[in-house]
């Protein structure tokens, strides 16, 4: 203990020493990070029109008011809820089985599991190319399936029209998010231990009593941080919006990303495009935050 | 009892052939259709397997990007090749770095005990909280002004931002089960702190390390946005922008289209499949990817 104490004389404070370790990363964060969101919030309090240079000027919340009172908003609005609650329960509805599935012992577990990792490894973009050419109107696979067992009689483009664009759009999105969330489920299967199980059969609890009695209920907490998570990032789609259908056909898929990006980077309007980035950025932060209270107050009763 | 454990097997097998099929069976019918004749692509009821195996869309990526204009392919193609490389650099680049500064910002958050440590975490953490559409904004305004824009070392340095929060988290969250007798070992030995990061914590991490390494290189390589806004020309897109090229442009054939989209994800679904492992315990210490 001598030496051991004699070393730390000689060196500086933990807290100097964390600082110095730090410092690297913590600069990189701050710079692309901190200060952009900084300059951010301050764009979004000025008129900032690339178009018309030269008129930038503080507005205060008045691009906030204009967004808040506008139709512009509001829909889109609902179009990124509609999205993101269908997504986040088609995830999390498949996940949750594909992980049950995974949780019981058979040849080739380990197999499925890896191959899980194959749409997961997949980026949006390609994925988008993907469904566009599954879904492609005269010469797609479900077109060319759903024609060939009889349920249509012609082929349809199903991103031409609502409903059928939104829920396209939804499985599209979900099928590269679904193994992350199977994998956060199957490791809070893993947790529940097999005794509960086994002293439920005594007591002749059915598979669809055990399920609802103690899997769901033990499976509670990892089930929150998966629908927080999946709702986060659903909330701010855009990838797969700019590839499969740009916002239509007639602002049908004009998700709040959506409106973000084209009155930003096509109208040129920064500070109208920053003031509504922040909205969203507000109701995701407040959703998260009363997300987590809520159902973790859940989990403590 | 014999009776019920095969009706059980049968269930489990139907049941995960249904996920097989909805798991790979998207991706398989991509790069069936990368190798058929673009006139059999069109063919009612589709053609499930290429017979012959046709590769002229493979050809056609490579010609472009030895032939330039001479090759007659499509732009899009041309400028693939050159696209894929960029995606790499970025990547690889992100990786590396973030490997590296990450590693020594873990170390004080995993075993130093100072003012401030929990805020710092928490800092690191909320940060990620912040829709990058948002961030976007002021970083290509600046970038522009700057004269960053159109670079991909500016690629290399936003990426690195993203990537480092959750490489910090994974990492601290590593460093943690390291058991402190072994530091303790090397402090009584006479060990500064930084030989201890070196000589003890950093080698009994490699797979912590590796970990980490590969899912920023993976969540690096499907970056759309800011590859998108931060370039202009074939010098810096990334593979991703030039998919995206490909697909929103009607005139090119759909075998191009296609086979450029299978060749941009071979690198992430093998990387996916040779280091499942590390990328399994990753995900779940450290739950990535949005």
């Amino acid at each position: 203990m001598q030496t051991r104490r004699e070393t730390e004389q000689k060196e500086m404070s933990q807290g100097l020493m964390a600082l110095l370790f730090s410092a690297p990363a913590v600069l990189i964060i701050a710079a692309t990070i901190l200060v952009p969101f900084l300059m951010a919030v301050f764009l979004s309090l000025h008129n900032w029109n690339l178009k018309r240079p030269g008129r930038e000027r503080f507005i205060g919340l008045e691009n906030y008011t204009d967004w808040l009172t506008d139709s512009d908003f509001w829909e889109p609005l609902r179009t990124t809820f509609t999205f993101a609650i269908l997504a986040v329960v088609l995830i999390v509805f498949i996940a949750l089985l594909i992980s049950l599935l995974l949780n019981e012992k058979f040849p080739g577990r380990g197999v499925l599991r890896a191959l899980l990792l194959v749409p997961w490894a997949i980026p949006s973009v390609v994925n988008a190319l993907l469904w566009k050419w599954l879904l492609n109107p005269q010469y797609g696979l479900v077109n060319a399936i759903a024609f060939e067992i009889g349920i249509i009689t012609e082929y349809q483009n199903v991103l031409g029209s609502m409903p059928s664009v939104m829920i396209w759009l939804v499985i599209a999105y979900s099928w590269i998010h679904i193994p992350l969330a199977t994998l956060l489920l199957l490791s809070g299967l893993q947790t529940i231990p097999g005794d509960i199980y086994e002293s439920a059969i005594v007591d002749g609890a059915g598979v669809w009593q055990r399920f609802l009695f103690i899997t769901l209920p033990l499976l509670r907490p990892m089930l929150s941080i998966v629908i927080i998570f999946e709702m986060i990032f659903a909330l701010k789609v855009f990838d797969i919006i700019f590839v499969l259908t740009a916002g239509g056909p007639a602002d049908s898929t004009n998700v709040l990303g959506w409106t973000i990006y084209t009155e930003t980077f096509r109208k040129l309007d920064f500070g109208a495009g920053s003031s509504v980035a922040m909205l969203l950025g507000a109701i995701t932060l407040a959703l998260a935050i009363l997300f987590y209270v809520f159902l973790d107050r859940g989990v403590e009763q | 009892m014999k009776q019920r454990a095969r009706i059980r097997l049968i269930v489990i097998y139907v049941a995960a052939a249904i996920v097989l099929l909805g798991t790979v069976g998207p991706f398989l019918w991509l790069v069936s259709s990368s190798f058929q004749y673009e006139r059999q692509l069109l063919n009612r009821p589709p053609q499930w397997l290429p017979n012959p195996i046709v590769l002229d869309s493979y050809r056609e990526i490579f010609e472009g990007a030895v032939l330039g204009e001479a090759s007659g392919v499509p732009y899009q193609s041309r400028i693939f090749l050159r696209s894929f490389a960029n995606s790499f650099f970025v990547a690889g680049s992100v990786a590396a770095i973030a490997v590296l500064t990450g590693a020594y910002a873990a170390y004080p958050l995993a075993r130093l005990d100072f003012r401030g440590r929990s805020t710092l975490l928490f800092g690191i953490l909320a940060s990620r909280l912040i829709p990058a559409l948002s961030l976007a904004i002021p970083i290509v305004l600046v970038a522009k002004q700057i004269g960053m824009s159109d670079k991909i070392i500016s690629l290399v340095f936003i990426n690195l931002s993203f990537i480092l929060p959750y490489v910090i988290w994974l990492l601290q969250s590593y460093f943690k089960t390291i058991p402190m007798e072994l530091e303790d070992a090397g402090r009584i030995d006479g060990c500064s702190r930084l030989q201890v990061v070196h000589k003890i914590i950093l080698p009994l991490s490699l797979p912590g390390l590796t970990s980490a390494g590969i899912l920023a290189f993976l969540l690096t390589w499907g970056e759309f946005l800011f590859a998108l806004l931060l370039s202009e020309s074939p010098a810096s897109y990334t593979s991703t922008v030039v998919v995206s090229l490909f697909a929103t442009d009607v005139d090119v054939s759909f075998v191009s289209i296609i086979t450029a989209g299978v060749i941009s994800v071979i690198p992430p679904i093998a990387f996916a499949l040779i280091f499942q492992r590390f990328i399994i315990s990753g995900l779940l210490s450290g739950s990535l990817k949005g």
